[in-house]
């Protein structure tokens, strides 16, 4: 349906002739132009990589400590050189990769799935259901993040039998239900800027169900803030996971996680800040990925920034 | 609480200590003399806030011990020098059999407040500590003496009930006995070889008229007979101290008031005293310590001495887990690296740990566990699978998370991941508290952290409240009839050199069953500024704050 309102609206482009395009397609070659974009995505399928398949990235074990080993500057053995455990610093930067990447992603799908339906909902029917869904989204969004993501891992901590993935779970969980209101805010006033076109009001009167025109006309017209949005949001995610391990509170050892390495290092920072400096170098990096990507992404799809 | 709920604060050393204080890792960079020393001035040192009030009997942690420290006196001081227990209030103190003593009192001997220390002054303060409903932390001190358990009650339904309990049956020890103002008698419930050594210690301080008159509000603003009294105490800022003038002890204080400012954190007192702001900090934070970072920061203002805690690994009970036999807790001992984990995670501030019983104190024997505390990753093996191999999938090391026991405790389980081969976890408990607790209830399997530091500088501290069978911190519930006999034959031993060498036969018998796993003996590390000087520490890990002087 988009396509045919699409091609509609712009036959005439002067400088785009040939087969319609929609906004979709028409942002993929935006993108493709884009050296930021290219970059970024280069960065995070190296993330990627690191989070699935560490084992392609080295060959030592993460957690073999040997305490005669400690402290030991870069060297080629140990490019990143070993901590305070006589850890592998390389290895555990690699495998660190995999508990940030899992919660940023997740946290972004999982926002954009409840903070985009709560949005749909109620910037979509209006009336006391927006103002009720509104209300709540206001006082969720009156919790700082940070603030939130401690009280709930303080009054939830872990312990050293806890599998994996339900710490990593956990953190997830509370990032997303301190992190949806953004999301549903941005989605209720786009949906409420599509709902007035010609085109929804056109599908409503030859009597579509409102599943049907939130599916096929609202939906594809509303999500490209919040896809962007999320994207951004996803580097935000993993500094905030990095915060709540470094506090202590977020991921916990034997999980690996850069968090968790930063504030193990913070006792050698005057002594041997390269403990310090290679696991907060990869933080910084994969942020710094996501973010770009949710610029290159967001230029693309708003074509007022052309 | 954090990190300072050590027990206890006192002086107190023994000769055979200092001998080995060669051995302590790093030795003392700031030896100072008295050369350069000057009477009077205002000092600054490192304090923290006090748990409770600074009543003597109720303070057993290092914040409220330090000041009280300093403002005590006691029937007998430990020499910070030399070492050896000396009479300071008391005259002298008799005994023929171990068990019936007559203390004897300087006389003219004042509190702050001008009154004379007399011999009922320490008899009701005795007793008030020891009775039961006026909870005071100290009360165990005086177990010994005959008639303490008349002053205890049992809670029918425990501290939570809504019962409460019944009034004891006495409300002062039958032990203990005024003769005159100037002399009493102690009489123990059984024999007790180190009595008088054990006077020492804070708990045993006397109190005056003033704070029966009124034993609540008494702590804000003490009265004690030490060097120093408390001059002003604002709640979490700081407590000031003044030179008590008519002190009637031989060794006066130097400087005229001693400031102890409170901090929350070590790295601010730290970062103080490389500014200037702070003389004395007896905390330096771990991020000076990696590679030992502070000998720059304060060249020839620091110093390190080995201090009466030992720190040990200890299992469950058999009945609670059954996996960690005397054979495997050997192959276990054998599979620590305590050098390499001292190097690298403590900068070489432990010693390792070769017996039982610190080498501080009188009685202390080298090597007394021999090969099975020297790290041998071939032998441990080959123990291990003498001992028919671990049976429990994993071991664990539980550890209380709100001091700084991570790195060790997770070095300690790589060496024995990596000697014997079987996965190990260091475990984190959330505080002290919750640690403590399931440890006491039995509920901890596993191996979990213990550490003791002394109450009183006696090889029998170190043997009788941790191993003796049903003790009051015996948490691996060792019990050896062989071992509780000697430890009684040892306590009947009039001669100190002869109930010293019993102890040690005692603790021999802890070498062959492994009682618990030794890993080091502790040191403590302070650092001045340039305005002072003087600074020495006791073997409790305290400052000597009396004989600190300004250059």
């Amino acid at each position: 349906m988009t396509d045919t309102i699409a091609a509609g609206v712009q036959p005439t482009a002067p400088d785009e002739v040939g087969e319609a395009r929609s906004l979709g397609q028409d942002a993929w070659r935006a993108l493709k132009k884009n050296k930021l974009f290219w970059a970024s995505v280069v960065l995070i399928v190296l993330f990627v990589l690191m989070a699935i398949w560490p084992s392609l990235f080295t060959n030592q074990d993460p957690t073999y400590g040997d305490i005669s080993r400690v402290r030991q500057r870069p060297s080629a053995e140990h490019w990143f050189g070993t901590d305070g455990q006589g850890y592998d610093i390389y290895s555990r930067t690699i495998y660190g990769a995999r508990a940030s990447i899992i919660v940023g992603i997740c946290t972004s799908i999982a926002t954009l799935l409840v903070g985009g339906v709560i949005g749909i909902i109620a910037g979509f029917y209006g009336g006391w259901v927006d103002a009720v869904v509104s209300r709540i989204t206001d006082i969720f969004f009156a919790i700082p993040l940070l603030l939130g993501g401690i009280l709930f891992m303080a009054s939830f901590p872990n312990d050293a039998n806890t599998p994996y993935f339900v710490i990593v779970g956990k953190v997830v969980l509370t990032l997303t239900i301190f992190g949806w209101p953004s999301i549903a805010r941005l989605m209720r006033s786009s949906v409420l800027q599509v709902k007035p076109n010609e085109y929804v009001l056109a599908a409503r009167a030859l009597g579509a169900s409102p599943w049907r025109i939130i599916r096929s006309h609202i939906l594809p017209n509303a999500l490209a803030p919040a896809i962007v949005v999320a994207t951004i949001n996803l580097g935000a995610y993993i500094v905030a996971e990095a915060t709540l391990s470094f506090l202590g509170i977020g991921l916990t050892p034997p999980a690996i996680s850069w968090g968790v390495a930063i504030s193990d290092a913070l006792v050698a920072i005057r002594t041997y800040p390269h403990i310090l400096l290679f696991p907060s170098l990869f933080l910084s990096l994969a942020v710094l990925a996501f973010i770009m990507l949710g610029d290159a992404v967001r230029d693309a799809f708003d074509p007022k920034s052309r | 609480m954090r990190g300072t709920t050590r027990k206890v604060a006192v002086a107190g050393i023994s000769a055979a200590a200092l001998v080995l204080a060669g051995c302590g890792g790093g030795g003392n960079d700031g030896e100072n003399t008295d050369a350069a020393a000057k009477t009077g001035g205002d000092i600054t040192v490192r304090g923290c806030n006090p748990e409770n009030p600074l009543v003597a009997g109720n303070t057993s942690e290092t914040c409220g011990g330090n000041v009280l420290d300093v403002i005590t006196a006691k029937l007998v001081k430990y020499n910070v020098d030399t070492a050896q227990p000396e009479m300071d209030i008391a005259e002298k103190i008799e005994t023929t059999d171990n068990q019936n003593f007559t203390v004897t009192l300087k006389k003219g001997y004042k509190f702050h407040d001008g009154t004379e220390v007399k011999a009922k002054n320490f008899v009701d303060a005795w007793n008030y500590t020891a009775y039961g409903p006026n909870a005071q932390v100290s009360s165990y001190f005086f177990e010994p003496i005959e008639g303490y358990a008349d002053l205890q009650s049992e809670d029918p339904d425990g501290e939570e009930g809504p019962q409460k309990a019944p009034e004891p049956k006495a409300k002062e020890m039958t032990g203990l006995k005024v003769v005159d103002d100037y002399s009493f008698t102690i009489k123990t419930a059984e024999k007790v070889a180190n009595l008088p050594i054990r006077l020492g210690y804070t708990a045993f301080a006397p109190q005056p008229d003033a704070f029966f008159a009124d034993p609540k509000t008494f702590g804000d603003k003490p009265i004690a007979a030490g060097p120093y009294k408390v001059d002003n105490w604002t709640k979490n800022a700081e407590i000031k101290l003044s030179k008590f003038a008519d002190y009637s002890g031989e060794k006066k204080g130097v400087a005229d008031t001693i400031t102890f400012k409170i901090y929350q954190d070590a790295n601010a007192a730290y970062a103080d005293v490389l500014a200037g702001q702070l003389d004395l900090t007896d905390e330096i934070p771990a991020s000076a310590q990696v590679d030992e970072k502070y000998k720059q920061d304060l060249p020839d203002r620091n110093i390190q001495k080995p201090v009466g805690v030992i720190q040990t690994i200890t299992t469950a009970p058999t009945k609670v887990d059954p996996n960690y036999g005397p054979e495997i807790r050997k192959a276990i001992s054998m599979a620590i690296d305590r050098q390499g984990i001292i190097d690298a995670v403590f900068n070489g501030t432990r010693e390792p740990a070769t017996g039982w019983v610190s080498p501080v104190v009188d009685g202390y024997k080298k090597d007394v566990c021999g090969e099975f505390c020297t790290f041998d990753a071939a032998k441990a093996k080959e123990q291990l699978a003498k001992a028919g191999g671990f049976k429990g999938g994993k071991i664990t090391l539980s550890y209380n998370a709100d001091a700084s026991h991570k790195e060790w405790t997770e070095a300690t389980c790589n060496s024995i991941k990596n000697a014997l081969g079987v996965e190990c976890v260091a475990t984190p408990v959330v505080d002290f508290s919750t640690f403590r607790t399931q440890i006491r209830d039995r509920k901890m399997k596993g191996m979990f952290r213990t550490g003791w530091q002394m109450d009183y500088p006696s090889i029998e501290n170190f043997l009788t409240p941790i191993y003796a069978t049903g003790a009051s911190s015996n948490d691996g519930d060792y019990a050896n009839p062989a071992f509780d006999a000697k430890l009684k034959e040892a306590a009947a031993a009039t001669d100190t050199a002869e109930s010293n060498k019993l102890y040690q036969e005692a603790e021999q018998m802890l070498a062959n069953d492994m009682a618990s796993i030794p890993l080091w003996y502790s040191t403590t590390t302070a650092g001045w500024s340039e305005r002072v000087t003087n600074v020495k520490i006791t073997p409790f890990g305290v400052p000597d704050y009396a004989s600190i002087s300004l250059k």
